[in-house]
This record gives C-alpha cells, sequence and structure tokens, in this order.
C-alpha cells in the first residue's frame, strides 16, 4: 500500500512536471510561429500540434490537481456535518469520483484505441493521427483515478502536503 | 415526462450532486451521464468521449491556460508588491491612500491577469500585511482586496469573457473591450468610497500620514513594473489591431512576461519556475475539466430538448423586458454565490442566449452585466473564490470581517449593474467605437 502511494505521488509531480514542459512547449511554438508567419512564411503544423500539446498537458497535471485539491467543489455540506459524518461523506465522495474517473477513463480508452485501429487522421493540410490525441484523455483520467485511490488509502504518517 | 418536468429534475438533481461537494467537472459529467442513459439510452453515452475532445482540442481554448501563465508568471513574482508600494508612497497624501492604491493596484494587475483569485492573491499577498499593519479597520481592507480582485475578469484579458464569446459566438475581442469602461467605472467607485470613509473616521486619516519618500523611492517600483505594463498595451495593440488572434496574443505576452520575471525578478531558479507552472497547470486543468464537463452537461441539455424547451417558455412567458433581466439577475445571483462563474456560462448561456436575443438584449452588453454579476458571487458565501483567496492571505483577519468589509462593495456593484443597465453605452460605447457598431 505504502508503496503504491509513494509511487502515486510522484506519478503526480511528474505528471505535473511534464504538463508545465509542454505548456511552456506550446507558447514557445505559437511565438515562434507568429514570428515565422511575419517573416512571410506559411505555417500549417504549429497550431494542431501546439493544440495536442496543450491537451495532453491538461490531461497530465490532472491527478497532481486531484492530490492538491485544485478541482473545485461546493464544500458546504462538509462544513456542517459532524467530524465523523464528514469522514463518511469525504470517503462517499472520493468512491463516486474514483468511479467517474474509472468510467471516463475506459470509455475514452474504447474510442482512442478505435481511433488507433483506424488510422483515423485530422481533417487539416498537416493531417496527424488523431489517436496520439485521444490517448491523453484515459492516460489523464486513469492516472486521476489512481490518485483517488491513493488518496483513500494513504497511511497518516504519510500525509502530503 | 415532459421535457420541462425533465428539465426540473436536473436543476433538483444537479443541485444535491454538486452540494454535496463532489468536485464540480466530476458532478456535471455523472449528472449528464445519468440523465443520458435514463431518457435517451445508453446508446446516447457512445458521443461522450467525442464531445469531451472536441470541446478541448479547439485553437480558441487555447487561450486560456496561456492567459493563466501570463498571470501566474507576474503573480508569483513581487511584481504585486512592487505595483502596490509605488502607487501607495505616490498616494501618500491622499486621504484613504493605503486602500485606494489596492484598489487601484488591482485594477492595473487585472489588465494582466484573467482571473479574479489570483489579482486578490497577487496584490493581497503584499497589500494585506501593510494595511494591517498601518492600522486600516481589517473589513475594510479585506474588501477592498476581495472586491478589486473581482475587476480580474472584467477587466480584459478575461478567462470568463472568453468562453463566454465561445458560448454564444460573440467576438472575443469585442467582449474583452466593453469591460474596459466600466472596470475603470469601478475602480472610481471603490476608491471613492475608500476615500469617503477616511474622510468620515479621523483617525483613520492620521494613517496616511506622507512618510516622506523622494520621487525616486515613489517611481523606483513602477519602473520595475513598467515593462509589464508595456506588454498590457501591446497586447490591445496587437488584438485590437486584427493583428493576431487573442491564442497568439497569449502565448507571446505569456513567453515576453516569463523572460521579464527571470530578468527584472531573477526567477530563474528551477524552483521559481516550478511556482509558475505549477499554479498555471493545476488551474488551467481545474477550469479546463470544468468546461469539458459542461460540454457533456449542455449536450445532454440540448438531446433532451429541455435547452430549447425551456428557452422557448422563457420566451413564451412575454415578460416585460426589464422584469426578464431583473429575474435574470436575481437567478444569476444566487448560482453566483454557489458556482465559479466559468460553470454558470457555460450551463446557462445556452438557455439564454436565444431568450435575449427574443428580447432584442445586445448580447456584449449583457456579458458585462452577467460578469459584474457573478463577480458578486466571488466576494459573497458561501463559495466565494476571493474570500478564501483572502483568507490565505490574511488568516488573522476573521470571515465574518471580510463579509462586512465586501458588504458596501457588494452594493457598489448592484450599483454598477443598474448604471449599465441604463445607460448601455458604458460597455458599448468603447467596443464600438473601436470595431465599428456591431
Amino acid at each position: 500500500m505504502k508503496r503504491f502511494v509513494w509511487v502515486m505521488d510522484r506519478v503526480s509531480i511528474g505528471g505535473a512536471v511534464l504538463a508545465g514542459l509542454l505548456l511552456a512547449l506550446a507558447a514557445l511554438l505559437i511565438t515562434w510561429m507568429v514570428l515565422y508567419r511575419a517573416m512571410g512564411y506559411s505555417t500549417y503544423w504549429e497550431l494542431e500540434l501546439s493544440v495536442y500539446m496543450m491537451v495532453a498537458s491538461m490531461f497530465l497535471a490532472s491527478p497532481y490537481t486531484m492530490k492538491t485539491n485544485g478541482h473545485v467543489s461546493v464544500d458546504l455540506l462538509a462544513h456542517y456535518l459532524p467530524p465523523r459524518g464528514r469522514r463518511v461523506l469525504l470517503v462517499v465522495i472520493g468512491v463516486v469520483s474514483l468511479a467517474v474517473c474509472a468510467y471516463l477513463a475506459w470509455v475514452t480508452l474504447q474510442f482512442a484505441l478505435h481511433a488507433y485501429s483506424t488510422g483515423e487522421r485530422s481533417e487539416s493540410a498537416w493531417a496527424p493521427l488523431k489517436w496520439p490525441l485521444f490517448m491523453t484523455m484515459p492516460i489523464g483520467f486513469g492516472l486521476t483515478m489512481l490518485q483517488y485511490a491513493a488518496e483513500m488509502v494513504r497511511p497518516d504518517e504519510m500525509e502530503a502536503a | 415526462m415532459s421535457e420541462l418536468q425533465i428539465g426540473l429534475a436536473i436543476v433538483v438533481v444537479t443541485l444535491i450532486v454538486l452540494f454535496s461537494g463532489l468536485p464540480i467537472a466530476w458532478g456535471l459529467i455523472l449528472v449528464a451521464v445519468g440523465f443520458l442513459t435514463v431518457f435517451a439510452g445508453p446508446a446516447s453515452l457512445a458521443n461522450v468521449p467525442v464531445i469531451l475532445i472536441d470541446e478541448l482540442a479547439s485553437f480558441a481554448l487555447l487561450t486560456i491556460p496561456l492567459f493563466i501563465l501570463l498571470g501566474a508568471a507576474v503573480g508569483t513574482s513581487a511584481a504585486g508588491r512592487d505595483l502596490y508600494e509605488s502607487l501607495h508612497r505616490l498616494l501618500g497624501r491622499v486621504p484613504g491612500g493605503l486602500v485606494i492604491s489596492n484598489i487601484l493596484a488591482c485594477g492595473i494587475f487585472s489588465a494582466i491577469s484573467g482571473s479574479s483569485p489570483a489579482t486578490a492573491a497577487a496584490i493581497g499577498k503584499a497589500g494585506m500585511p501593510e494595511m494591517l499593519r498601518r492600522g486600516v479597520p481589517p473589513g475594510l481592507a479585506a474588501g477592498s482586496i476581495c472586491a478589486g480582485g473581482t475587476l480580474g475578469i472584467l477587466i480584459p484579458p478575461s478567462i470568463t469573457m472568453i468562453l463566454y464569446g465561445l458560448s454564444t459566438e460573440t467576438s472575443i475581442g469585442r467582449l474583452f473591450l466593453s469591460g474596459v469602461l466600466p472596470g475603470l467605472m469601478l475602480i472610481a467607485m471603490f476608491s471613492a468610497y475608500a476615500w469617503f470613509q477616511t474622510l468620515r473616521n479621523r483617525r483613520l486619516l492620521k494613517l496616511d500620514d506622507p512618510v516622506g519618500y523622494t520621487l525616486a523611492q515613489k517611481v523606483e517600483g513602477l519602473v520595475r513594473v513598467s515593462p509589464f505594463i508595456g506588454i498590457i498595451i501591446a497586447i490591445g495593440f496587437a488584438m485590437y489591431g486584427g493583428l493576431a488572434t487573442p491564442s497568439e496574443v497569449a502565448a507571446i505576452s505569456a513567453i515576453l512576461a516569463l523572460m521579464l520575471v527571470i530578468i527584472i525578478y531573477r526567477a530563474w531558479r528551477v524552483r521559481d519556475q516550478w511556482d509558475i507552472f505549477r499554479s498555471t497547470v493545476r488551474e488551467s486543468t481545474m477550469i479546463l475539466m470544468i468546461i469539458a464537463a459542461a460540454a457533456v452537461f449542455s449536450y445532454m441539455m440540448s438531446l433532451l430538448y429541455v435547452t430549447q424547451t425551456a428557452a422557448q417558455a422563457l420566451v413564451e412567458l412575454n415578460l416585460n423586458r426589464w422584469v426578464l433581466l431583473l429575474a435574470i439577475n436575481v437567478f444569476l445571483l444566487v448560482a453566483g454565490a454557489f458556482l465559479p462563474p466559468v460553470a454558470i456560462i457555460l450551463m446557462v448561456m445556452p438557455i439564454l442566449q436565444p431568450v435575449l436575443e427574443a428580447v432584442d438584449f445586445d448580447l456584449i452588453w449583457f456579458a458585462v452585466i452577467m460578469t459584474i454579476n457573478l463577480e458578486i458571487g466571488l466576494i459573497t458565501p458561501p463559495v466565494g473564490l476571493n474570500l478564501y483567496v483572502l483568507r490565505g492571505v490574511a488568516p488573522q483577519v476573521s470571515l465574518p470581517q471580510v463579509l462586512k468589509g465586501s458588504l458596501p462593495f457588494v452594493f457598489l456593484m448592484v450599483l454598477a449593474i443598474v448604471l449599465i443597465a441604463i445607460f448601455p453605452q458604458i460597455a458599448l460605447w468603447l467596443p464600438n467605437r473601436m470595431m465599428g457598431i456591431g
């Protein structure tokens, strides 16, 4: 158990680092594209690639966002419950969130695998394969699901920030 | 069940699910998938992955993380402190200068940041301790930061205006411009209130004794901040001159801001960059997940024909347009007290847009009314994001004090909504002037 929580903590930080890098690269790529275009050249793949990178960045950062309590919620009820009821509520919320992420990971995985098997391409001049873009969804939702599981079994002495 | 009954059931179930404390993104997905399964059959779920990815993989949405990056780069640096201190030194002789410089700093920072909590955090970090140390009543100090922070989504760039533009297919440039004058008007109203409070309270007047800074000391911070203000002006020219799309402008200004904080504030260490990017991806992911979930939710509402029926029912009520506007505002005030602006815009606008068009309300003008309205939700309980930020910056100020201090500012914002409703030109003059009558 400890091992699993330890690994998930590293995975979610790693995901956030990668997400930050991807976003920085996307910003650089667009900046470069605008300059390159201003010099009179035509650009065709930069926009699409930067969108791919942003989407990947958002999904990769999802477990970290979960871990740092960043997915906002209306936490009113928990405020008014006695400590015991609060603990029960938090467990229920965790289980439901885990289930929603598991469902999303499952359906988006099917979707991405389908795109992989058909070799679906984007309808643009650059026409990149679609499955790498789609695959970011099951990865993001799947990791978020695992992070929910890790928070549920986290031993007290491993209480992270 | 008729569409209206289904609609009612959706409202009730959504309220229960969201109030349980489930993260908003997952809650919206849960409700959408549940209602799709029951009323449209499991086959309708096949579209869920398509909707998620189509919503997210858009070049227009790229603006959001990039503007958040811009705000985070400047916000985690000491620029907020510099801005505040300079303004404070310059306004040393003005009654209420301590508070007014906070409001002005929030206003200027809003032109870099598209998010309200980020604005409140950036200025509050420096402003709150200084105001409290010098004896400004905690309520007034907290209220000014909370309210000043809300300008983040009114003064361009603005994340909520971007989403409003995407949702209603109105020009984002026009929406951005429409927020400028109302933003300046709110700054003036907030400052006038601080000035008036200080004059009324003799003890407060003494706090603002000129502290004897030389001119060089007064403008030193402003000089350091001026390149960022240069970015703001460049954003304006590039966007409204049609030189670049909002996403391109956002990317270039984010890169420039990163370079500037590295040069001016020496934020070149991995630790500094990690702080910037960590908060950026965290906030972006939170917002984009809600956007994607709200897209699935809207798909469900529209597939079950609830959106269309609700809009039609509202139109057929044949309300006087001002009664309708009042009703919409009351609804938004209540919804805004519980949900973040992003979620409300995406869930409500598909229903409201046809209704607004039926009574011939201008969509750009309404965006400003709606934004100020949702700003109020950010500083009122139970779920005011700015209130949380402020509690983080100044834990020693109690929540009731913060609320009491924010209340007068809420009244000023309601007054601003009324003024803009009566004089639509406050919102529309600038965009019409710069981009032609639309």
